[in-house]
């Protein structure tokens, strides 16, 4: 893993041109998926700690889990995405790249750890009154990894752009698969949720919350948000 | 950092004429680093120069409440800016890799010194004013944003010379860390509350959590 790491790092050029090129790819996706699991874990049990260790241990397997699970969707639409649009890429490549872009985003998410961490310890405990620190604390977890997803998939573009084709091409892929994560990680995170922990007493720490796969993120949205902050506008 | 800088044989052998080269020529360290000279006893000495300098600016924040403040706030003050560097170390290693920058442990170890000690020079050249307006307001709103101003006068220094040392990191890029970098302070500032002023027989360190935002707002009440 460390070896990926220094890849990673240090050696992304070298990484790209094997990923590309025609060896078997197995052992690579191998070390990426673990070394996404692990940084994603870590961050997770750091994103669970403001409600207590369950709720870290909880996030520590469910962060990993939303990388994976949002990646196993996405990448068969990506491959063939790729192939209708004339990039030619085996579905192995595909593959590789969608993880190095979530290995990459969770390489940064644990260099940011250190900071979250020291935000939700300076965070006042969770309790009916604590409702703003809850809001901060999600925001800067949302911000967090959104600009994380954002530089791991800069790796995914600067991966594309080493293909030999013409650069619209390669946006018009490269806007499908980011359009793509989002939208389907928006709704893994949601399913799987809790991550930061809610303060009211309705809702207790658990891993899935029993209405997990009733309705979705962007129900959710369109049926309570915009119409509150409509109202909010109109007041 | 240009390459033609010329390096002194013979490296610094004091903290004072350390610092004194870091302003000066910003770039021999780095031009030492590519060389494969020794850093160690350069980052050592930059670094401890670096925790004087500030704790020569805490002394002087302190004149505002005046007394023990004084000498509390010089042992905060290195504090807070040594516990925000370690804790945003990582971020900076990971964000100029990933930028494309050939960091070698001794080229990020001289970038990240030099940063805190270009900051820290920053700070003790502002003592004076600071210490002006510290011993003659009795207003603890208006030197909360004097110092404020002068943190962000030393971070525009600071980030003056890491876009120096690092010229392959987008300028949005190192613009996000500086961001997060105030954040921490901010944040590990109110954390070894209170600096500025202290209440009479209330202890060094303020119990409870607080965010930074919610104690600013109570010292600028």
């Amino acid at each position: 893993m460390t070896a990926m790491l220094a890849h990673l790092l240090h050696r992304r050029d070298h990484l790209l041109t094997h990923i590309l090129g025609r060896q078997p790819l197995g052992r690579t996706l191998a070390d990426l998926t673990l070394l996404m699991t692990i940084c994603a874990a870590c961050y997770g049990a750091v994103l669970g700690i403001w409600h207590g260790t369950r709720l870290a241990a909880y996030d520590a397997v469910k962060l990993p889990l939303v990388l994976v699970l949002t990646s196993s969707f996405t990448v068969v639409f990506s491959w063939v995405a790729a192939l209708a649009l004339s990039l030619p890429l085996r579905f192995a490549q595909v593959a590789v790249l969608t993880f190095l872009a979530l290995a990459t985003a969770s390489v940064v998410l644990l260099s940011l750890a250190p900071i979250a961490w020291f935000f939700t310890l300076c965070a006042p405990a969770p309790s009916a009154a604590t409702r703003t620190t809850h809001n901060a604390l999600y925001l800067m977890h949302t911000g967090f990894v959104a600009a994380c997803g954002m530089a791991g998939t800069r790796a995914l573009w600067q991966g594309l752009c080493r293909l030999e084709q013409p650069r619209s091409v390669v946006r018009r892929v490269y806007l499908l698969w980011v359009l793509g994560y989002a939208l389907v990680g928006g709704e893994v995170a949601w399913a799987l949720r809790p991550f930061v922990g809610s303060v009211s007493p309705r809702y207790p720490v658990v891993f899935l919350r029993e209405d997990a796969l009733e309705g979705n993120v962007y129900e959710f949205i369109g049926r309570d948000i915009v119409p509150h902050l409509w109202s909010r506008r109109r007041h | 950092m240009t390459p033609s800088v010329e390096v002194a044989a013979q490296p610094p052998g004091t903290v004072l004429s350390t610092l004194d080269e870091l302003l000066r020529k910003p770039d021999a360290g780095f031009a030492r680093a590519r060389a494969g000279a020794p850093i160690g006893a350069w980052a050592i000495r930059v670094f401890g120069g670096s925790l004087v300098c500030c704790a020569l600016y805490g002394a002087g924040s302190g004149f505002f409440a005046g007394g023990a403040q004084i000498g509390i706030a010089a042992v905060k003050a290195p504090l807070i800016v040594a516990w925000s560097a370690l804790l945003c170390l990582p971020s900076l290693y990971v964000f100029g890799l990933l930028a494309g920058a050939a960091l070698t442990r001794a080229r990020f170890i001289v970038t990240l010194v030099g940063f805190v000690g270009m900051l820290a020079l920053v700070l003790v050249g502002l003592l004076p004013i600071e210490w002006l307006f510290s011993v003659s307001t009795r207003s603890l709103a208006f030197v909360v944003w004097l110092h404020l101003a002068l943190w962000g006068v030393a971070v525009a220094f600071g980030a003056r010379f890491l876009r120096a040392a690092l010229p392959e990191m987008p300028a949005s890029a190192l613009l996000l860390w500086l961001v997060l970098f105030c954040v921490v302070c901010f944040q590990v500032t109110t954390f070894m509350r209170p600096t500025l002023w202290r209440e009479p027989n209330t202890p060094v360190v303020a119990h409870g959590k607080l965010f930074f935002l919610d104690h600013f707002s109570q010292a600028l009440r």
